[in-house]
């Protein structure tokens, strides 16, 4: 029983993680999609006659760019890893740490 | 020495079995919604896969430990299996990874997409039982860690897709629900960037996690028969030899078992696609760094399921993802059975003739089901068409009659 109680808590954890990451980066990135399509205008939007927002692409760049980032420490922490190493973040600045 | 040989290259055959089953979990969505063409997406794969193998360093000894009881704690076999060379050790883990290769060769044929690490753990079991009894199997871990066959296989198994599909869900719902205003065309191909992107995230994680198991496994084979000393490490030439293997696997692409994923259970868009890559990849990535290893297969294929529920209108054939779920519960005890089996002829038989008999059963069996795969090939050049209920939801030798009543109707 406690083998079952174990993992569902584990389960639990790992869900709410990749709920965050997993659903949360694709919500980002879709919402940079939306930018870019405000800020294109035209036939990148559903109502032809939109017209472009420069605003747009500003806010599409800042959300590409924190989706690339979490993908670029996602790799840094799977190679880390793989070295022996463990990604930590101290004050938010990640570092690696010998395990 | 010769049984020695026969254990390496098989667990090398089930380190290719294993990259050419797996192709499907990380490129199966970017093949269906056309971000990448097959042979590219393959390709990429197989490199992100070779990378992975690469990158790990530090390979666990212990890989059997959760599940049976043939080495100690610090990754040394058991020394009551030592003795003549290593031969009772040799014998089980050959005939473990026969029935691993077996089942794994079974469910390509089916297009099944089945978890390569069930089928490992499931032979290694099997084989167990059958040589030391069902005392040397660790069934229910003790204590606070998840260990043993429930601890480590089967709930991990249970909770896998069920987390998966729940993250897919929610990640395509608000995808949708974010650019409803964008026109398709637009999103469409923005969409098929990312999915690039999360796709290789997971054939690196893959490469790296998967490859993994066999590295330890043949260490584990050259320690019982004295050829390796070092607790520590793996020799640099195992640890080339199945980043090899597994990136072979992976290029050759399991195409009958992408066709399944990537078309059969939801005719996914790019949104999905990038919906069901990114949960698959977080789920993975952040289940191994909590230590509770899930399989990339059922993770996979329940991020395909959540994105078909997640997306209105969007259908999930569910006796498609019923025939899964049966194979995947029959993975562990089929691979245990075949490898129980192999392991009693080897073991009546005896000593070196023993481990050739089931070496070339192995092979038969091999050969027979490529054979037959080739009645009705998948490979690259129909990999995406339409999906034919009628002729694809059934087994391959009923596929059988309904081409030949289709021939008769002409």
């Amino acid at each position: 029983m406690s083998q079952l109680w174990l993992a569902l808590q584990a389960g639990v954890q790992v869900l709410f993680a990749a709920l965050l990451l997993g659903a949360g980066l694709p919500a980002i990135f879709a919402l940079g999609m939306r930018s870019l399509a405000y800020g294109a205008g035209g036939t990148a939007e559903v109502s032809v006659t939109a017209t472009p927002h420069p605003v747009g692409k500003v806010l599409a760049v800042v959300c590409f760019s924190v989706v690339v980032v979490a993908i670029v420490l996602g790799i840094t922490w799977i190679v880390g890893t793989g070295m022996g190493y463990s990604l930590v973040f101290d004050h938010l600045i990640p570092t690696f740490r010998k395990k | 020495m010769v049984v020695l040989g026969m254990v390496i290259l098989t667990s090398l055959a089930f380190d290719f079995t294993n990259g050419f089953h797996d192709t499907a979990n990380a490129m199966a969505t970017s093949i269906a919604t056309g971000a990448l063409k097959p042979k590219m997406a393959v390709a990429l794969s197989a490199v992100l896969n070779l990378i992975g193998a690469f990158l790990s360093v530090q390979v666990a000894l212990t890989v059997t430990n959760s599940v049976i009881r043939i080495q100690d704690s610090t990754g040394a076999p058991d020394p009551r299996l030592t003795a003549n060379g290593g031969s009772a050790l040799l014998l089980i883990v050959l005939a473990g990874l026969v029935g691993a290769i077996i089942w794994n060769l079974l469910t390509w044929l089916l297009g099944l997409p089945s978890s390569s690490s069930h089928a490992l753990f499931g032979g290694l079991i099997g084989a167990t039982i059958a040589g030391l009894g069902f005392s040397a199997v660790k069934w229910v871990g003790t204590g606070t860690k998840l260990d043993g066959v429930v601890g480590k296989v089967i709930l991990p198994a249970l909770l896998s897709p069920l987390i998966a599909s729940v993250v897919a869900m929610t990640g395509t719902w608000l995808i949708y629900r974010l650019t409803k205003k964008v026109a398709e065309k637009f999103r469409n191909d923005g969409f098929r960037w990312g999915q690039i992107g999360s796709a290789s995230l997971i054939s690196l994680a893959h490469g790296m996690n998967d490859a993994q198991k066999t590295m330890g496994i043949i260490t584990l084979a050259l320690i019982a028969s004295g050829q390796w000393h070092d607790l520590h490490a793996v020799p640099l030439w195992v640890k080339g030899a199945c980043a090899t293997a597994i990136a072979l696997g992976t290029f050759i692409g399991g195409w009958r078992i992408i066709r399944t994923l990537g078309k059969g259970l939801v005719e996914i868009d790019s949104p999905q696609g990038l919906a069901a890559d990114s949960a698959s990849a977080a789920t993975i990535i952040v289940s191994s760094h909590l230590g509770f290893a899930l399989s990339t297969t059922h993770v996979a294929t329940g991020s395909i399921i959540g994105t078909g529920l997640g997306r209105k209108g969007a259908q999930v054939r569910w006796a498609v993802a019923l025939r899964m779920l049966v194979a995947w519960l029959i993975t562990l005890p089929s691979a245990g059975l075949v490898a129980a089996l192999t392991w009693a002829v080897g073991h009546f038989i005896g000593g070196l003739a023993g481990a050739i008999v089931i070496f070339a059963i192995l092979v038969g069996c091999a050969g027979y089901m490529f054979w037959h795969s080739r009645k009705n090939p998948v490979g690259h050049h129909n990999v995406t068409d339409d999906w034919d209920a009628r002729a694809e939801e059934v087994l391959p030798i009923e596929a059988e009659q309904i081409e030949a009543e289709k021939e008769v109707v002409r």
